[in-house]
């Protein structure tokens, strides 16, 4: 079979420690690709309605993306799928490294745990062999340690995913962790594989991937990495450049459409860091728990951040498998650890801007300690900013706190706050589970200074600067997710010049039409969702499909790794129905999903009184009607109609 | 399709100790037999076999090489994206990237770590996307034909 998919899943039970192989066939492969839409399907049908996540009944799989080892690019990325015990409803997180090609290699799509180990045990899997290993040494290790035990015994080669301590803890923000720093992070499954007392899984198969047409799958990443290598002179500009552009897009009233390419010289230059100080600048991140502007963090502050100088902490560039372009990197760090994988974005700005912390030094300090924790950076950071504003306005005292000062930019006591995080102790205990339910704990008005959607906290993109941020944060079947769907990021896919019937931006425009609400924005919306569900199932990596859907050519890989003639807008039905999938799947566990809207702060209700965002308030309200309505889903619950299940073939 | 083991085999075990896959099994001075489910066709097998029992997933019997003369890879460095495909391909996990770029650069680039454990099956040459790594008869016959050229 050369169909680009192994075409079989392994089940682990782990409360009666047997494994079963299953065959899955290829209408499931056709309908919902792999990676996000296997494990949907898997998950939709198998985890009874009202399943505690974090009892027996809750299943959590690993699953590899359809082009992941087919010869295309950008395509490593794997899937961690569960029912969220953060969210309460569908949970998935994305992460990169070498993992979803060794899923591969050992000769399944997808691996699924069901059942609660008696235990701490890990998985091996290798030529056929599958064991369910004693883990009782490794349970209380970090992911590094654990990683790097596991890789002696193993070799280099074996695919390693492991929990940290914070995962052993159930802490409802872990993720789960790979490459020594990798994280797939968010709807915090990192608890549901800690409580399963599964403590890593370790794959060391080298069964082959075979493709339909390998030749014409060279002649397409070819003509892609023709694009990938398009000299920009951007990369030529310091850091400061970039953030003077953000100066100058925070107060311009007229907005050009971005091209992709633009996005990826800044990351092969910089790296996610490279928008930093353009972010802040330009409104895109949000500070002081989204309660201050650009004007509380100005250049003087957020100097310290300026991606230059974390390039200069770069020993080499980090790729992900099969990725031409090389975002990540490896940097030299002062003090306990020598190493860590370079801070991406969003911890800069959830551990730096969103508490006001101007020290870099910290960043990556609590970076490495929340990746070796495997805890998510982006939680933290805003469950710690959330506390911070607590104690600012006395509903947490120092008593409350163990004497920790939790002031605005106190970075000594933001580190101390995130290790008592990592460790459960005092404040800490209450904190780690992220800010709704450490706010459902303190009481006292807490809930106030929460900023979340349906339970997690968002990404360090304000909606209020791109209203598509808004949409995806409140109406995703994972709440708060960030990488899914955006004005800027529907500009960036340009999916108007493969799929017909999409709607193409104007190249200039006036910032306040974005937020007017018009059937346009719905569309635009509705099919970012479709694509980015469509390319998790794929495995392909969103900062790759930045770069244009006629560069990076997703549906043609997809028809010559399979054989299959789907045409564009067919993919794009296939991630409806994917997305589709998800939503019946928190409709089935009972989530309403008007209570999966963004906190109203970041709405902008009330709206800024300064700083690039002033005077800007989404109506996420309309906005969501119009969504709901571009899948058929009910305008006014969300909930899937029965004819469009029934068109997509749902059960 | 599956490499296979005719009767001439005499059952030495060399193909079995090689093979990457745990394809092979078989007792010692017995017909060996390869499972065709986890064979991945990397050849090393047919390349080690004194009887030359093995046949390719062709049918066509493989010739026994001396392992020093087993084609290895040659990596370009200048074409190379650093993508770490040919990392993951190789099956018995002889390639590595760098820990450093190279002069300049700021990539990592892939080399041959454990040449002894190469085992000339040319999957890292066939998947690269950029055709950066060729096979090539290790340096001894390389040397061989520089000493002639200079002649």
């Amino acid at each position: 079979m050369s169909k680009a998919y192994m075409g079989k899943i392994l089940m682990v039970d782990l409360s009666s420690q047997t494994m079963n192989e299953e065959t899955i066939p290829d209408r499931v492969y056709e309908q919902y690709l792999s990676g996000m839409g296997l494990g949907a399907y898997i998950l939709y049908n198998r985890i009874p309605a009202g399943a505690d996540p974090l009892g027996p009944d809750n299943i959590l799989g690993f699953c590899s993306g359809l082009l992941t080892g087919t010869g295309s690019l950008f395509s490593g990325r794997w899937t961690l799928v569960g029912k969220s015990p953060l969210t309460g409803g569908w949970g998935d997180a994305n992460c990169g490294g070498t993992f979803s090609p060794a899923i591969k290699h050992s000769g399944y799509d997808a691996i699924f745990f069901k059942g609660i180990s008696p235990k701490p045990v890990y998985l091996y899997v290798k030529n056929g062999k599958t064991l369910l290993k004693d883990a009782s040494d490794l349970w209380g290790m970090d992911a590094v340690e654990t990683e790097e035990k596991l890789k002696k015994q193993y070799g280099e080669k074996a695919g390693v995913a492991v929990i940290g301590p914070a995962g052993e803890k159930v802490s409802l923000i872990s993720g789960v962790c790979t490459d020594k720093g990798r994280i797939a992070a968010r709807s915090g499954l990192g608890a549901v594989m800690g409580v399963k007392k599964l403590k890593a899984v370790v794959l060391d198969g080298v069964q082959r991937i075979q493709v339909q047409d390998p030749k014409e799958m060279k002649s397409l990443s070819l003509k892609c990495i023709k694009w990938t290598n398009f000299p920009m002179p951007l990369s030529l500009l310091p850091g400061v450049g970039l953030a003077l552009m953000g100066t100058f897009m925070g107060t311009t009233p007229v907005m050009f459409a971005q091209d992709g390419l633009l996005y990826k010289t800044i990351l092969r230059t910089w790296g996610t860091g490279g928008m930093n100080q353009m972010s802040v600048e330009m409104g895109d991140s949000p500070l002081k728990n989204w309660d201050g502007s650009s004007k509380d963090f100005p250049l003087g502050k957020s100097k310290t951040i300026n991606p230059d100088i974390i390039r200069k902490a770069e020993i080499v560039k980090y790729h992900c498998y099969s990725c031409p372009l090389g975002c990540g990197g490896i940097c030299a760090t002062k003090g306990k650890y020598s190493h860590t994988h370079k801070p991406e974005y969003e911890s800069i700005l959830a551990l730096g801007g969103l508490c006001m912390n101007e020290d870099l030094d910290s960043v990556f300090y609590l970076n490495e300690l929340l990746n070796r924790a495997g805890m998510d950076t982006i939680s933290a950071g805003a469950t710690a900013a959330f506390a911070i504003e607590c104690y600012e306005k006395g509903i947490l005292t120092k008593e409350d706190t163990d004497g920790l000062e939790l002031k605005w930019g106190n970075a000594e006591d933001v580190v101390a706050l995130i290790r008592k995080m990592v460790n459960r102790e005092g404040i800490g205990d209450i904190l780690a589970d992220g800010s709704k339910v450490a706010a459902a704990k303190i009481g006292r008005g807490a809930e106030e200074c929460t900023v979340h959607a349906g339970g997690q906290e968002p990404a360090m993109h304000d909606g209020r600067n791109d209203p598509g941020f808004n949409v995806h944060y409140s109406v995703e079947p994972t709440p708060g997710r960030h990488t899914i769907g955006a004005h800027l990021y529907y500009e960036m896919f340009q999916l108007w010049k493969r799929v017909k019937g999409l709607p193409r931006p104007s190249l200039l425009f006036m910032k306040g039409s974005k937020y007017k609400v018009n059937k346009e924005k719905a569309q635009a919306s509705a099919a970012c969702s479709k694509f980015m569900s469509m390319g998790n199932g794929a495995g392909m990596c969103m900062f790759g499909l930045f770069i244009g859907a006629k560069r990076v050519p997703t549906f043609d890989w997809l028809n010559a790794a399979t054989g299959w003639k789907f045409t564009p807008e067919e993919y794009m039905t296939t991630g409806e129905r994917i997305q589709t999938l998800k939503q019946a799947f928190n409709v089935k566990h009972g989530i309403k999903p008007k209570n999966n809207f963004i906190s109203r702060r970041a709405q902008g209700h009330p709206p800024q009184k300064e700083g690039a965002n002033r005077g800007r308030s989404v109506d996420v309200e309309k906005l969501a009607a119009d969504y709901w309505e571009q899948f058929g889903w009910d305008r006014t619950t969300g909930i899937p109609k029965e004819e469009t299940l029934k068109r997509l073939g749902i059960e | 399709m599956s490499y296979t083991i005719t009767e001439k085999c005499n059952g030495c075990g060399a193909c079995m100790r090689l093979c990457p896959a745990d394809a092979i099994s078989g007792e010692k001075k017995n017909l060996h037999t390869i499972n065709a489910d986890l064979c991945i066709e990397c050849g090393a097998c047919g390349r080690v076999c004194p009887q030359a029992s093995i046949l390719d997933g062709n049918g066509i019997a493989c010739t026994m090489i001396k392992r020093s003369e087993w084609s290895k890879p040659e990596i370009t460095v200048e074409t190379c994206i650093a993508c770490g495909i040919c990392v993951d391909a190789c099956p018995v996990g002889c390639l590595a990237m760098s820990e450093r770029p190279r002069n300049k650069g700021v990539d990592a680039f892939p080399y041959l770590k454990n040449a002894k454990a190469c085992i000339g099956c040319g999957f890292c040459c066939q998947e690269c996307p950029t055709d950066a790594i060729i096979m090539n008869k290790p340096e001894k016959t390389e040397a061989t034909t520089k000493a002639k050229e200079s002649a």
